[in-house]
């Protein structure tokens, strides 16, 4: 018998449906992946069934017996916990203070057990193999995949048979993911079941026994994972036939150089980089988490300080801060690696978000045109297609890959040409993805410069016309044309590292 | 209409209390609505307002200042020395405070935005530090009375009109513009709501942030100049009241505290309940102590009406009918 039975379960915000008549059912002692594109209703489905938001209509067994859940406290009392999309730590506490937040082990005397809560944590730590973690760390210091981790650790300390893990693997680097991955078949194997939410479709073919798939909020169809192949999958996610993921490589790299960088350092992780851009080029940027990467893209865009030559097209620049960095038609623009705490203000408008760098230039004599500001907003939300359901909708009820799509149209609206995109098609869907790598191609055609990051290799090996790998804070390697592949780039990223 | 009302559902919350509020205060003194009294009523206001403007941007930006009741202070007591009673000085006396306010705001934002003091520490420490200046000043000797020019711009009236009521209005217009119509209303909202944000997408953070406490050393600067009009005269102490009701009038005017939000529309509606109030208290016949517990517990009340949770509570009120 199914351990968990949906039937007509719908929630509408406002005027946006997130959810009509989903149906879905799972096994204990299975993975069950979650499949549909931004946007599909996923993240309300799983929302609804840990007790964060409550449904509208319909039905949820557990056990066959009624499930409505008033709050996440309740659905942990019947055993089901999400580790959710938006994280939701305390950046104050340690990483085991956060784990067992509201749920401490107690003395007698109802006082935390500080003793008692380190060796639980431990244990959990050890028992399910977690990657290196020290439970007195405070949370501000963990970067954004060791949070990620802390949020699992959390999932799984109170008793629970129903973890929800909510693209849990976008934000992790290839070993952790690889971890969680094992670790969701542990939890299956221990008669457990997990709800899987990914866009990477290798893993959901690695983990999952069955899957369901929804689009527009409602349910499409549900498998059996080896009775259906990917492309079946991918058809039934986005309603029509997508022929390719990843657009046709057309040289379009001018010999013109958009940005040359000589000797960029920046604290220990940035140890003189050097490297040349050029107009109409799509340039990857790639190596295993945590080389520089993000310092490069940091320190380019004046959000760090770094030391070296910045040159963009031709003249030297000194990029002091983002402001600096994003003036005029020579500058240069950032899709930053976190979507909602440096892309995004969440509590505000999709037309307020897009305009914000370039408010200035819709003022008469001082003043604000609205008119103009709207007709821009407009062009651009019609030119991504971004699905909100008017300019005024807030940002943060959009969904992941819409509100990439904002951002991207942020960047857009400026001048600069030198588009620094770090990765992103970060737990964005496929049929978005799609759109977005096509764009890139656009832009790289019409003479954009693009340095490209992406935690998914395959996405530098098809989309990159030249990969940098980087290695310990430098550019190890640069690969091109037949040399760019997996194998080229890994054995680039490590094999120095195994020699020292 | 609807859209416009649920965007600004809180300022409107704070026009409705304000008008529920006159008709209680009418109950109880049945002279209050006269137009006489009303006319009171607006300029005590104007004071509280115009403290409350530079308040407002500054809490939406993401600060505090709390070194309004001495900005005003010093403005007014400084400029009854220097004028001494007479009106020619002011030509060069009021230009020179509005400066001085300007400056001590500059010195507060320079603090935060530069050097990373926490508003609360930064403006605490610059009001301290005025008081001690001007105790240093004066002595504790009285000051010579107000120039009938100020005095006729706090209480005087044109054509039936507080002077006093259409510099607040045209104050109010400045505001406005600058909050719904400008490049820095937009800066100045995206900084309170998120100051990693803002500086990603190039906004000037450091210069919005300076500016937020220029404009609040300027309008206490010149209600301390005004409010030397309206009593004729400067003393020490003036200006403590200001500190609260300009923080309560921004927060009742529905600005979250947190920043990011609000309006000077809400806050004029603010300073008008807290104005209210305070005409309201002693037509009930309490001792001053009570009068003062009942005056916090009502603006805590009120306060919390127009708070997000309020607001969330009444959302979820809604969709469970609904
Ligand atoms: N709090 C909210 N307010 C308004 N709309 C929302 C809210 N949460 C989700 N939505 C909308 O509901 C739809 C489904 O979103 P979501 O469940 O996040 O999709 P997914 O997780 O599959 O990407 C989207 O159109 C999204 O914009
Ligand atoms: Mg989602």
């Amino acid at each position: 018998m199914d351990l968990v039975t949906v039937n007509g379960l719908s929630k509408r915000y406002g005027g946006i449906v997130a959810l009509s008549e989903a149906t879905f059912g799972a096994r204990a002692g299975e993975v069950h992946a979650l499949l549909g594109e931004n946007g599909a209703g996923k993240s309300t489905f799983i929302q609804i069934l840990s007790g964060a938001v409550q449904h509208d209509g319909g039905s949820i067994l557990v056990d066959g017996r009624d499930y409505r859940p008033a709050n996440p406290d309740a659905a942990q009392a019947r055993g089901i916990a999400a580790v959710f999309q938006e994280l939701s730590l305390i950046p104050d506490l340690s990483v085991e203070q956060n784990i067992w937040f509201r749920h401490e082990p107690r003395t007698l005397l109802r006082t935390v057990n500080r003793k008692e809560m380190r060796r639980k944590t431990l244990a959990l730590l050890e028992k399910y193999n977690f990657p290196a973690l020290r439970p007195d760390q405070e949370l501000r210091r963990l970067t954004l995949a060791e949070r990620q981790i802390v949020e699992i650790a959390k999932g799984l300390a109170k008793d629970t048979r129903i973890l929800i893990l909510d693209e849990a693997t976008s934000a992790l680097p290839a070993r952790e993911a690889e971890w969680l991955l094992k670790l969701t078949r542990q939890l299956a194997a221990e008669g457990r079941l997990v709800i899987f939410i990914s866009h990477r479709m290798a893993e959901v073919r690695a983990i999952a026994d069955r899957l369901t798939i929804f689009r527009n909020g409602s349910t499409v169809a549900a498998h059996e994972a080896n009775a259906v192949s990917d492309n079946e999958i991918v058809t039934q996610m986005i309603g029509r036939h997508l022929d390719r993921l990843y657009p046709e490589r057309v040289a379009t790299a001018t010999d013109s150089i958009a940005l040359s960088v000589k000797g960029v350092s920046s604290g220990s992780r940035l140890s003189g980089v050097d490297f040349a851009l050029r107009e109409g080029e799509v340039l990857g940027v790639g190596g295993l988490q945590g080389h520089g990467q993000r310092e490069l893209f940091q320190a380019l865009f004046g959000a760090t300080r770094a030391s070296g030559t910045i040159e963009l097209w031709g003249k030297p620049v000194s990029i002091g801060n983002p402001r600096q960095a994003l003036t005029g038609k020579d500058g240069i623009a950032l899709v930053p690696e976190d979507r909602r705490g440096q892309g995004l203000l969440l509590t505000k408008s999709v037309r307020e978000n897009l305009t914000l760098s370039v408010i200035k230039r819709f003022t008469e004599n001082g003043l604000l045109s609205r008119q103009k500001e709207a007709a821009l907003v407009k062009e651009m939300v019609d030119f991504l297609r971004i699905k909100a359901g008017t300019p005024e909708q807030l940002a943060g009820t959009l969904s992941g890959g819409n509100q990439q799509k904002v951002i991207f149209g942020k960047m857009l609206l400026t001048q600069a040409r030198v588009l620094l995109l770090y990765d992103p098609t970060r737990g964005v869907d496929v049929g978005t993805k799609g759109e977005i790598f096509q764009l890139m191609r656009d832009l790289a055609s019409k003479g954009y410069a693009i340095l490209f990051h992406s935690s998914d290799m395959p996405e530098l090996v098809h989309v990159a016309d030249r990969v940098l790998v980087m290695r310990n804070g430098r550019i190890a390697a640069t690969l091109e044309g037949d040399h760019i592949s997996e194998e080229e780039i890994l054995r680039a990223a490590m094999l120095e590292t195994k020699a020292a | 209409m609807s859209a416009f009302l649920a965007r600004n559902r809180l300022i409107v919350l704070a026009y409705a209390g304000m008008v529920v509020l006159l008709l209680v205060t009418a109950l109880f003194s049945p002279g209050f609505l006269s137009v006489s009294n009303m006319r009171s009523t607006v300029v005590l206001a104007a004071f509280v307002g115009i403290v409350a403007l530079g308040q407002t941007f500054v809490i939406i930006g993401g600060g505090i200042d709390l070194s309004v009741p001495w900005v005003l202070n010093s403005a007014a007591i400084i400029m009854a020395l220097l004028c001494g009673g007479q009106d020619l000085p002011l030509v060069w006396v009021m230009p020179l405070l509005l400066a001085g306010g300007a400056f001590i705001g500059l010195v507060n934002g320079i603090g935060v935005a530069r050097f990373g003091v926490p508003p609360i520490i930064m403006t605490l420490a610059t009001n301290v530090i005025l008081q001690g200046l001007i105790l240093v000043l004066t002595g504790g000797s009285p000051t010579p009375s107000a120039p009938a020019l100020i005095q006729f711009l706090s209480v005087g009236r044109i054509g039936g009109f507080p002077v006093i009521a259409l510099i607040w209005l045209a104050l109010t217009l400045v505001a406005t513009l600058l909050l719904s119509k400008a490049a820095f209303g937009r800066h100045l909202y995206a900084l309170g709501t998120s100051a990693t944000v803002a500086e990603f997408s190039g906004v000037p953070t450091a210069r919005t942030t300076v500016l937020t406490y220029v404009i609040s050393g300027l309008t206490a600067a010149f209600a301390g100049m005004l409010l030397t009009g309206y009593s004729g005269q400067a003393y020490l102490g003036m200006g403590d009241a200001y500190l609260f009701t300009s923080i309560a009038a921004v927060a009742i005017g529905g600005a979250s505290i947190l920043g990011g939000s609000g309006h000077y529309l809400g806050t004029v509606a603010g300073a008008m309940v807290l104005t209210i109030l305070t005409g309201l208290l002693p037509a009930l016949n309490l001792s001053s102590g009570a009068l003062l517990i009942v005056y916090g517990a009502v603006i805590l009340l009120t306060v919390s009406v127009g708070s997000e949770t309020f607001a969330g509570l009444g959302g979820r009120l809604r969709r469970k009918e609904g």
